[in-house]
């Protein structure tokens, strides 16, 4: 235990002394946290960027009173940062024409003589609705009715019929240009066509059958940041672990410290130890950094309870002792480097730490699923964020596994002997 | 009688299909400076790791302080103090803190004041390792190594790669922990280094020890003798080495004699200052090199290469 204890008081005050170390390990996580926070966290616009080229125009190029009713009504949205182009631009020559023009960037096209067909399919639309009654009550109620009455409304079946058969005719077809790749697509079409839904009613002058009205689910008014947190704190824990300690340790391998420790009689799990009890203690440390960060700048409302230390804990516990066994196989310290930074990047991305994982692909969720980092962070956001300690079991389990697996292969692959 | 304090008998290490110890026997007594010398890969830095449990041997037996290298590991290093070949210590670490931090390990409480300022480090105690030279470096290596009070210190290339002042200052503080009462297996490619250091040597090449013997032995035996060199000689100079001299080796302006026996020298040199004719004479001991040279067929450069 003394040679741990000594070990570890050794490695943290050479940590403390190093400018790179105190950077990667807290100043580039709490950069990446404002980055991401200010980004995600509100504050600026959300809106999605949509030209709209509006073809039914008068003759002296105005746009017809329907077709701007329509504009009008999809700016009425909020959901569009809506621009306008001309009447005349050729929208295939214009995107060739403009290379900056890309996948944020959407076209609406109204068609010319938007207004004329609108009106007429309103009339028919009308019409039929009428028609339909007519008959409705011609079948139902022609029991209750006189004969006259009924030839009359046979009659009148007749007249309508007639009228719409000049009247009858297509919608008038929006455009919605997008790129093939964009993925808010499918969210855009939805709205536009939400709003022509309800412009046709409007038309029409009926009414809406079903109403919807957005409510916030979450009570507890948390912030964006809340859900960044966690995410954070478990994928930097897991940055610090995999790259720092394969790169430490690499380091102290090839400038013969290593060597040196090992011709003393410290135990080589001592060494381990103390390494582990190190990242442990920085990962106790960022913990509280980030945290404090996120009341005084972001009035976060995340308080670390002894659940959420206790599995900050066996995390730090699980990727410091990945570091280890990289550092210990890998002598080259710029191998080592780039063999951390090839487990942690990847990992840190698909795990869903920065973002919810069902916005990937499947398959790219069920790797999510697959990678410890996931539970590390899932868990935090289970205890810290909806209170739920008993839904981080699974991320105890798996990063407890996780890390016993890891320590023993560490204890194996740790070389003290034939340098 | 000085006690035996390591005992290496027929002792072999291989990296397939390299042979890097190849069947070697020594024994170091206790209080002595004895050096393994030779070139760079010779199998110096190999036989000390396996002596420090650093390394373990593929046949033969090592016992170093009566306990067997491969089953006693604990308590050999509990014992021996060790400055490896190319060691580090914590650079951001000042040197009273990598001394402590060995003196932990170790579980002891030393005297750090003395033993810093036994070996010239007290005043540099408070900087850190980083910012030490390379001659600092080994002598805080050295304060590493003896924080624990061991009675057996290895060093490994303790010299290499330093300017020849901070040499020098390694030197007399090797030569002190001899005054100390240590005894210290020295490894080093530098021939002048183990004959100013050492008591007893061996040269160890292609992973044999091919002689070994205190210093004077070696240069006794393989030196090669003392060497007179005449220029320009006449007749006269010839005849009083022809009758003096070993051997003689002319060349074009100059003649040379080979010595065994200092008597000799001394007769031809009184019967060379006798001469009228001005001439310059040297007088070239035999060294370490002469060993060496004549044992290995070569020289060994300030890098540690046979050249």
């Amino acid at each position: 235990m003394t040679g741990v204890v000594a070990v570890f008081s050794a490695l943290l005050k050479s940590w403390m002394r190093s400018k790179a170390g105190i950077f990667f390990s807290f100043l580039f996580p709490i950069m990446l946290l404002f980055i991401f926070s200010t980004v995600f966290g509100g504050g600026g616009t959300s809106q999605y960027v949509l030209f709209v080229q509006n073809m039914d125009v008068d003759s002296k190029g105005n746009p017809t009173e329907l077709s701007q009713g329509f504009v009008e009504a999809v700016r009425a949205t909020g959901a569009f940062d809506m621009r306008s182009l001309e009447h005349d631009v050729d929208i295939k020559e214009y995107v060739k024409m403009n290379p900056s023009f890309s996948f944020r960037y959407r076209i609406l096209v109204i068609p010319e003589g938007f207004h004329e067909q609108a009106a007429r399919k309103k009339v028919s639309v009308q019409v039929k609705v009428t028609v339909n009654t007519l008959e409705f009550v011609g079948k139902e109620f022609a029991a209750y009715m006189s004969p006259e009455d009924v030839e009359g409304i046979q009659r009148g079946e007749l007249a309508l019929q007639s009228v719409l058969g000049g009247q009858g005719g297509e919608s008038p077809q929006l455009v919605l240009w997008m790129d093939e790749q964009d993925m808010a697509a499918p969210a855009l079409l939805g709205i536009i066509h939400g709003v022509a839904n309800a412009f046709s009613n409007g038309l029409l002058g009926s009414e809406e059958v079903l109403a919807l009205e957005g409510m916030p689910l979450e009570q507890r008014t948390l912030k964006v940041v809340d859900y960044f947190l966690p995410g954070f704190i478990a994928a930097f824990i897991m940055t610090n672990g995999v790259i720092g300690a394969t790169s430490t340790i690499s380091e102290y391998r090839r400038n013969g410290q290593v060597k040196r420790l090992a011709a003393t009689p410290l135990p080589k799990t001592s060494w381990i130890l103390g390494n582990v009890l190190e990242q442990t203690v920085l990962a106790f440390i960022l913990t509280g950094v980030m945290i404090a960060l996120g009341w005084v700048v972001f009035d976060v409302r995340l308080v670390p309870d002894a659940y959420a230390l206790s599995l900050v804990f066996v995390g730090a516990v699980a990727f410091c002792s990945v570091g280890m066994v990289l550092g210990g196989v890998i002598k080259d310290v710029e191998a080592a480097s780039g063999a951390g930074n090839a487990i942690a990047f990847p990992m840190m991305f698909l795990s869903g730490a920065f973002w919810p994982i069902e916005q990937m692909p499947d398959y790219l969720q069920e790797v999510a699923r697959v990678l410890p980092l996931h539970y590390f962070h899932d868990g935090l956001l289970q205890i810290m964020v909806y209170k739920n300690p008993g839904n981080a079991g699974m991320g105890f389990v798996v990063l407890g596994c996780f890390a016993a697996v890891m320590m023993v292969i560490a204890v194996k692959i740790t070389k003290w002997k034939e340098f | 009688m000085p006690e035996e304090v390591i005992r290496v008998e027929n002792l072999v290490k291989t990296y397939k299909p390299v042979v890097a110890v190849n069947s070697i026997s020594f024994t170091v007594k206790e209080g002595e400076i004895f050096s393994l010398v030779g070139p760079n890969g010779a199998g110096k830095t190999t036989t000390v790791e396996i002596l420090e449990c650093l390394r373990t041997p593929t046949s033969g037996k090592a016992s170093v302080l009566g306990y067997d290298v491969t089953h006693d590991e604990k308590e050999i290093k509990k014992r021996i103090g060790a400055m490896p070949q190319d060691f580090s210590a914590f650079e951001r670490l000042t040197v009273r803190e990598n001394v402590e931090l060995i003196a932990r390990i170790y579980q002891v409480d030393p005297d750090l004041r003395s033993v810093l300022e036994e070996l010239g480090m007290w005043e540099a105690r408070d900087r850190r390792f980083e910012s030490l030279s390379g001659g600092m470096k080994r002598r805080a290596g050295i304060c590493m190594a003896l924080i624990s009070n061991p009675v057996l210190l290895f060093l490994d290339e303790p010299t290499t790669g330093l300017d020849p002042q901070a040499r020098k200052e390694t030197w007399d503080v090797i030569r002190r922990l001899r005054s100390m009462g240590k005894t210290v297996v020295l490894t080093s490619h530098y021939m002048e280094e183990v004959e100013q250091l050492s008591d007893r040597a061996a040269v160890i090449y292609g992973g044999e020890i091919i002689a070994q013997g205190s210093v004077d032995e070696l240069i006794s035996a393989y030196g090669g003798g003392i060497r007179i060199r005449v220029s320009p000689y006449n007749d006269e100079i010839e005849r009083v080495l022809m009758e003096t001299a070993q051997k003689v080796v002319r060349e074009d302006s100059s003649i040379e004699g080979v010595f065994h026996d200092r008597i000799q020298v001394g007769r031809t040199l009184a019967a060379l200052y006798g001469q009228d004719e001005k001439y310059h004479l040297d007088i070239v001991e035999p060294s370490m090199d002469n060993v060496f040279s004549r044992l290995a067929g070569g020289r060994v450069d300030e890098r540690g290469e046979l050249i």
